[in-house]
């Protein structure tokens, strides 16, 4: 069920601003086994008074949070990340129209960020979940329902300091090094290792547990191979706790934007759990400029899908 | 609250920190300067007074300041207090993950895994630290 298109003409979009939600689009909550990614780019919201429109939603706390970041770009995407997170919630409309400004948020044990429904105690707390990571240049924001789910996008090119393989010895697990290490071409190994670092990074996140809660070390993210020795799932092993059913856990990684690597995961349900067939989530993407524009860019080339 | 601004020349970089008098941190100015046996290279150290609890070694801020600038690339205007987040100045999981690493060889210490969500600040860092160097000792 594809979303249609929307699209205010940007040269009247000042005119046609609303101070509410209703100029989000609304949106269905995706279905059991589907996924909703949305990005925003911090370089195409450049303008002031929309800007200003997004500081206004956010919580006193968030905008504390917001202006104690050092400079104007990481200002902005502090600001964009809460914008997306809200808006992109306040889309889905449960029982009744989201004020984005409305919502509240608390942490879990672990200190995973959480919807704090205000509902009555009678209903029960709607199923839906999210996560959200962001980088200077792209912030991107997942939903499911039902399922937990951890994302983490990075930039393809980004620079570390340190050798991949030195990152790897110290963090990765023994299987991770030597797949990393047995790569020849330094370029290659880096952006493999920086596709691997997101995947890890998705799969603590979706566990809720952050890096000191699941150290990397503890699990192996590999890339399983069908019959003919292509890529075919990834998966995970983990170590510390093999009762922990790790092939509770489904993964995607896209290449989003030409420029960025997104890994998603999310919980597997009971019906495929047994692991029989990878039953593929359902991924839609949009990239969006809250109360401006949003642009449905699945199947298009804003979206290549590397495993998932 | 008192704020004194210390320059610190060493390790061939100029760290400007703004030290506050709070019990968190290091000494009030008033502290003694004693050229006792020198730790690294006979350079002088400031005692600490005796309130604080867990105040790391100046040249510890230092060396601490000194990584983080280098790693997430800071321009040299950018002040760094030891309250300063590493996330205030931009710094992503991979960042910090790094950050940590540039601590462990530059000390030779190993931080458990556990303990890299209790590294947020300069400060933090740099008690971890302390602590860590003085365990091996």
């Amino acid at each position: 069920m594809r979303i249609g298109f929307t699209k205010m003409k940007l040269d009247c979009y000042q005119r046609t601003f609303a101070h509410s939600s209703s100029s989000l689009t609304p949106i269905q909550l995706p279905a059991h086994l589907e996924t909703h990614l949305w990005y925003v780019k911090p370089s195409e919201v450049k303008n002031e008074s929309l800007l200003k429109q997004y500081l206004d939603i956010l919580s006193p706390r968030e905008r504390e949070n917001v202006m104690q970041m050092r400079g104007e770009e990481l200002r902005k995407s502090a600001l964009l990340a809460r914008t997306l997170v809200r808006t992109t919630i306040a889309r889905y409309q449960i029982n009744s129209q989201i004020n984005p400004r409305s919502l509240k948020f608390r942490k879990n044990i672990h200190g995973k960020p959480e919807v704090d429904w205000q509902f009555s105690n009678d209903s029960l707390p709607p199923p839906l979940h999210f996560n959200i990571s962001h980088t200077s240049s792209l912030v991107a924001c997942g939903v499911t329902v039902d399922s937990q789910i951890g994302i983490d996008v990075e930039e393809k090119h980004r620079s570390i300091k340190h050798t991949v393989l030195s990152f790897a010895r110290r963090y990765f697990s023994k299987h991770e090094i030597q797949f990393l290490a047995s790569i020849t071409d330094p370029q290659v190994q880096k952006l493999e290792f920086i596709k691997l670092w997101t995947l890890k990074e998705a799969y603590v996140k979706a566990l809720g547990k952050g890096f000191s809660g699941a150290p990397f070390k503890t699990f192996t993210i590999r890339f399983k191979e069908d019959s003919i020795h292509q890529a075919s799932e990834i998966v995970v092993d983990s170590f510390d706790e093999p009762t922990e059913l790790t092939s509770n856990w489904q993964f995607s990684l896209l290449e989003l934007a030409n420029s960025h690597y997104a890994a998603i995961c999310t919980e597997k349900h009971a019906a495929s759990a047994e692991g029989k067939r990878n039953v593929p989530t359902k991924l839609t993407v949009w990239k969006t400029i809250p109360f401006v524009v949003d642009e449905c860019v699945s199947g298009t080339d804003a979206v290549k899908t590397i495993y998932g | 609250m008192a704020s004194i601004s210390a320059t610190f020349v060493g390790f061939g970089a100029s760290v400007n920190l703004s030290v506050r008098t709070d019990n968190q941190i290091i000494g009030k100015s008033s502290s003694l300067v004693s050229f006792g046996l020198p730790r690294t290279g006979g350079f002088p150290s400031i005692r600490t007074s005796r309130l604080q609890i867990c105040a790391a070694k100046p040249e510890t801020l230092e060396k601490v300041s000194a990584i983080v600038r280098k790693q997430l690339a800071l321009t040299p205007e950018t002040e760094l207090t030891p309250q300063t987040k590493f996330t205030e100045l931009g710094a992503d999981s991979l960042d910090t993950v790094e950050i940590v690493m540039g601590l462990e060889e530059e000390f030779d210490i190993s931080v458990e895994e556990e303990n890299s969500e209790i590294i947020t600040t300069i400060q933090e860092a740099a008690d971890l630290i302390d602590k860590l160097v003085e365990k091996k000792a």
